[in-house]
């Protein structure tokens, strides 16, 4: 493994991702955990983590992001995760355009420059109505694990239309609908169309301009994937590391260093 | 106007259109007398007259289709004074009344989404957000709106208007007429009065001059005639809801009451509303009511909600439950008396300051108290419209109030009158279960 | 160098009180000060406050109205405005129409309740009738206070007040020469809404001689624009952030340096003042009206950007922005918007699009 020169640490409301990068950028190294109530602990040991290998951190930039960014001490700076993820994703493909990152906690758009900056962004409003937890919520309701979520909605074409955003009003909406003998899979399909209309309505806030970009852990949900094309009619070009690209861009500013 | 554009005009609206209008109100007709409504054990039938309210909404918005090829056309609220626009001979739109129907057709949601992806924000009121998604979009159920030559707002039913109008002046860059109303607190003041007066003075040539024709006061005399004759009879329609059993509810009412709103001035509303009457007193000789098994009568308050209305009026019908009367309705004919044609300036000056949403919470607590006996309701609900604040706000007290001063039982509803996603279904249907279990009925 | 001495809201309350004066809870946005003090009123504005138990007003109002209103009535509603003799209610938007209605006709405070309706425009009929509007506010006055000011007691009320906004003024012209971080200048302009206005220049002045020549923070300008910048800790935030309020277009700041009156009746020359002060919607000025009023204060300041904040549910500023941002975007101005409620706390999420926002104008 040629060896790491700068690290990047992402520190997420569901995951923690960090990436350690070689002199010429490229991802030398990463790791990734789901966030535990005791941060400092886990960053703690994200940092020994890396330490056994790549020796000693001392003298090697960490850049933080993430909503954690804060807590972690040893950063030698903080940048936010927009400014990250926009920076870590031109990197890896080269071209600017809109990113849609579907977080746990924050949604966001960000509009990128041909030349790699940030344009314009949107985030979410307060409700989790725009967010990867308005999935989690209904899905443990609806008693189907994550990474099930989607291939079950793509299972059926019937499809019910949930009518609320808001995830509490959503949840009632949803166990009314069980009641009425609705299937489960059509009703995943509803809720999955419900967020990607969000997420469309946030897009067209800051200006669609081609090509559409996905990061962040919905990005493996193949019926957002497939919804947010259809509702958008653009292709979307996915990183190779979707959950990655904040980690990555952190470890960039910290090669700047 | 020129030939090519008027010929177009007249092809379309006169002999395409309103040929087409009658075969759907024809067919319409055909329909109810074959009872094609359904034989429902809970409400009686539309009235015969709602294949003609059908048609008169449908050539409204035919007109306007086509209107930028006839003349001028002018954007106005629901509440403002448009006796003398009408006499300038300018097509008026009601963004507010079509806001209702992308409401009741359920478009509406679609439509705000347009403005919500363009920036404004859900908190705005959801008819503003129908509107302006229009504006954006040109999407509407109605095939095509006109655009404005002159927008004229008047703040006697919100301050949403005003801002609601100051985007759309920004967007389409006319000029835009303002009638302040001075919200009534306690009183009306002299210098209120007077400030409005001026304003109609002052509102006169503006418009005059975008019209390009001089305002002829015979023509104004003659439309506020035609204005009051017509609020008279909306008066005396809602009147007869004092009846027992109420021959139509106030879902009924909703509907019909668009030509009141955006065609007041107009001789046919006259004869519609005529017409109208006839034919509920001939449900009242027979004794029919709109709730085929009424038992209890209730009072609605505030907008209605729109994408809802035949499922709360059977929800209630099924329990025998009839709305006999609204705060909303009645706000097209309670001024009536106050219009005086022969001095129209003056009389519209006081009459537009007046409506129920330019006066206190207390007044509006009286004006209900007085309904409650004179329509002798059982009950009230409160349609808490998270759109529309200034009708909103103090229903908490009135509510309370309600119970507390009078013994009258009142439901406060959360819901929005255009965004149907502010309505849950389930919350409501067992808010609406719980009143009727208190209501004894 | 620091701010000079304030004195403690509390405190400028019981002295005035202790002299005979009355004392008013004027709650947001205009209100003509020079006639509350013609009357030895001293008017003490009400925003929110912020951070109290918002539980009363629950009792009257449904929760999507904004927190101002909602916390202004449970603070009177638990006694936090006892000390008061009057309450002024500006028609201000739907929802402080609503308010003084209800304290009207329900809730029935143990003082008295005075509306005040703002015309919104600056046409001649506005000013006349806002003229009109003031004398029957004087008529109540005199009937609660028993005093009848004459006309030259008024005028020399209105021209205190107008030193002081010139002073305020010129605070806010200067305000990158002057050794003061975000935080502690905002405290000092908005001492304004309790202070007496001779009290006020002195403090003005104190602060004003501490003024150098160069600017004073090597931070990102930006311009900020909404109702009232509350929680405070956004002012610390985008200082923390590397950013400087370099100019503000706030309901409780830069929107009410009211300009001097014209006219020598007094009436007429304190709506002038009002009606005439920079855009603001809730006066209804029209949107190309405080486009370019951004925009001049963008030319003045320098800010590189524009941050829009604003309370929830706030209709009169929610309208305005898409258009605003428009306008601004063609200007080459990036701007953002924050959306709060006065109770919580500033949230990580509005933290992190503040700081997103910075790097991305930096």
């Amino acid at each position: 493994m040629s060896k790491i020169q700068a690290l990047g640490l992402d520190v997420g409301s569901t995951t923690v991702k960090m990436v350690g990068l070689d002199a010429e950028g490229e991802m030398a190294w990463h790791f990734l955990e789901q966030a535990e109530p005791l941060l400092e602990n886990q960053i703690a040991r994200f940092l020994e983590r890396a330490r056994n290998v790549t020796g000693p951190l001392d003298g090697i930039p960490l850049v933080a992001t993430g909503y954690g960014r804060g807590l972690v001490n040893q950063a030698t700076r903080t940048v936010t995760e927009i400014t990250c993820h926009a920076r870590g994703i031109y990197r890896e493909l080269g071209h600017g355009g809109t990113l849609v990152d579907i977080g746990g906690q924050d949604s966001k758009v960000i509009g990128i420059s041909p030349q790699g900056k940030v344009i314009d962004f949107t985030m979410n409003d307060k409700c989790a109505a725009g967010t990867g937890r308005f999935l989690e919520n209904t899905a443990s309701r609806l008693k189907v694990s994550l990474d099930r979520m989607g291939p079950e909605a793509l299972s059926v074409s019937d499809e019910v239309s949930i009518s609320s955003t808001c995830t509490v009003f959503a949840e009632s909406e949803v166990i009314s609908l069980i009641a009425h003998g609705v299937s489960i899979a059509s009703i995943l399909r509803g809720l999955h169309r419900s967020l990607v209309k969000r997420m469309v309505s946030m897009i067209l806030t800051v200006g669609l301009t081609p090509p559409l970009m996905l990061s962040g852990g919905v990005a493996q949900n193949p019926a957002i994937r497939q919804m947010l094309e259809e509702e958008t009619g653009q292709k979307i070009i996915l990183p190779h590391y979707p959950q990655l690209m904040g980690a990555c861009g952190a470890a960039l500013f910290a090669l700047d260093a | 106007m020129s030939i090519g554009p008027a010929l177009r005009y007249h092809w379309n609206v006169n002999l395409l259109g309103r040929a087409g209008l009658r075969w759907v109100r024809w067919q319409a007709e055909r329909r109810v007398k074959r009872g094609a409504h359904g034989k429902s054990h809970i409400l009686t039938p539309p009235l015969k007259i709602s294949a003609r309210t059908k048609e008169l909404i449908g050539r409204h918005y035919l007109k306007g289709r086509y209107a930028n090829l006839r003349g001028k056309v002018a954007w106005v609220t629901s509440g403002a004074p448009i006796e003398f626009l009408k006499a300038l001979d300018f097509y008026l739109l009601y963004p507010e009344n079509h806001g209702a129907v992308c409401g009741t057709t359920r478009t509406a949601v679609d439509i705000c989404a347009q403005a919500e992806n363009a920036g404004y924000s859900r908190d705005i009121c959801s008819y503003a957000r129908t509107d302006l998604g229009t504006m954006l979009s040109c999407q509407t159920p109605v095939g095509k709106l006109p655009k404005p030559d002159l927008l004229l707002t008047c703040t006697n039913i919100c301050q949403t208007v005003l801002h609601w109008y100051r985007v759309l002046a920004h967007h389409f860059d006319v000029p835009l007429i303002l009638i302040d109303t001075p919200f009534v607190y306690t009183e009306t003041t002299d210098h209120s009065v007077a400030y409005v007066k001026r304003q109609l003075e002052e509102a006169i040539p503006i418009a005059e001059e975008v019209a390009g024709q001089s305002l002829d006061e015979r023509k104004l005399k003659e439309v506020t005639r035609l204005s009051k004759l017509a609020s008279e009879l909306w008066l005396e329609l809602l009147g007869r809801c004092r009846h027992r059993p109420a021959p139509i509810s106030v879902f009924d009412q909703f509907i019909q009451m668009a030509p009141i709103v955006e065609m007041r001035g107009d001789n046919f509303t006259v004869d519609f509303y005529a017409a109208m009457l006839k034919e509920v007193d001939e449900r009242i000789a027979q004794v029919i009511g709109a709730v085929k098994n009424e038992r209890k009568r209730l009072l609605w308050d505030n907008l209605p909600v729109w994408y809802r209305l035949r499922y709360l009026a059977e929800f209630l019908g099924r329990h025998g439950v009839v709305i006999a009367a609204s705060t909303y309705t009645n706000a097209w004919a309670e001024l009536t008396p106050k219009m005086d044609p022969e001095r129209p300036l003056e009389s519209m000056a006081r009459t537009y300051m007046y409506p129920i949403l330019n006066r206190g919470t207390g007044d509006k607590l009286a004006t209900m108290r007085q309904m409650i006996d004179d329509y002798r309701l059982d009950g009230v609900i409160l349609h808490s419209d998270r759109s529309c604040k200034p009708y909103s706000v103090g229903q908490m007290d009135q509510r309370d109030r309600l119970i507390r001063d009078f013994g009258v039982p009142a439901l406060l509803l959360e819901a929005d009158h255009n965004d149907s996603r502010s309505f849950s279904k389930e919350q409501v249907a067992n808010r609406l279960d719980a009143f009727i279990e208190m209501l004894e009925v | 160098m620091t701010i000079p001495a304030i004195p403690r809201r509390i405190d400028v309350i019981r002295t005035f009180k202790e002299q005979g004066g009355y004392v008013a809870a004027v709650l947001p946005i205009h209100y003509p000060r020079s006639l509350l003090r013609a009357f030895n009123i001293l008017p003490v504005e009400v925003w929110g406050p912020p951070g109290i138990k918002a539980r009363d007003g629950a009792k009257h109002l449904q929760p999507y109205v904004c927190s101002i209103v909602h916390n202004a009535l449970s603070f009177l509603q638990s006694g936090g405005l006892d000390i008061t003799d009057i309450l002024i209610v500006p028609h201000t938007c739907d929802s402080l129409q609503g308010l003084g209605s209800i304290l009207l006709d329900f809730v029935s405070p143990k003082q008295p309740v005075i509306p005040i309706y703002l015309p919104r425009g600056k046409r001649e009929s506005d000013v006349d009738f806002f003229a009109n509007e003031l004398r029957s506010i004087y008529r109540q006055l005199e009937a609660i206070t028993g005093h009848s000011p004459t006309d030259a007691d008024l005028l020399q009320s209105i021209y205190r007040e107008e030193a002081a906004d010139k002073l305020l003024s010129e605070l806010h012209r200067c305000r990158r020469n002057l050794p003061f971080s975000n935080l502690a200048f905002y405290r000092l302009l908005r001492n304004r809404e309790h202070l007496p206005a001779e009290t006020f220049m002195e403090l003005a002045q104190k602060a004003l001689a501490q003024k150098v020549d160069t600017t004073q923070d090597g931070g990102i300008p930006i311009l900020l624009s909404g109702i009232v910048p509350e929680p405070m800790s956004l002012l610390g935030a985008i200082s923390q952030m590397g950013g400087v309020v370099a100019a503000d277009d706030l309901a409780c700041c830069g929107r009410r340096l009211y300009p001097p009156g014209q006219s020598d009746d007094p009436f007429r020359r304190i709506a002038e003042r009002i009606l005439y002060a920079p855009p603001d919607p809730t006066r209804g000025n029209s949107i190309k009206e405080r486009l370019e009023h951004l925009l001049q204060l963008v030319e003045t300041s320098g800010a590189k950007g524009v941050i829009f904040y604003e309370v929830k549910f706030c209709e009169p500023e929610l309208f305005d922005l898409p258009q605003l941002r428009q306008g601004l975007q063609e200007a080459g101005l990036p701007s953002l918007t924050i959306e709060m409620d006065l109770n919580d706390p500033l949230s990580h999420q509005a933290l992190t699009r503040l700081e997103a926002f910075l790097e991305m104008i930096q």
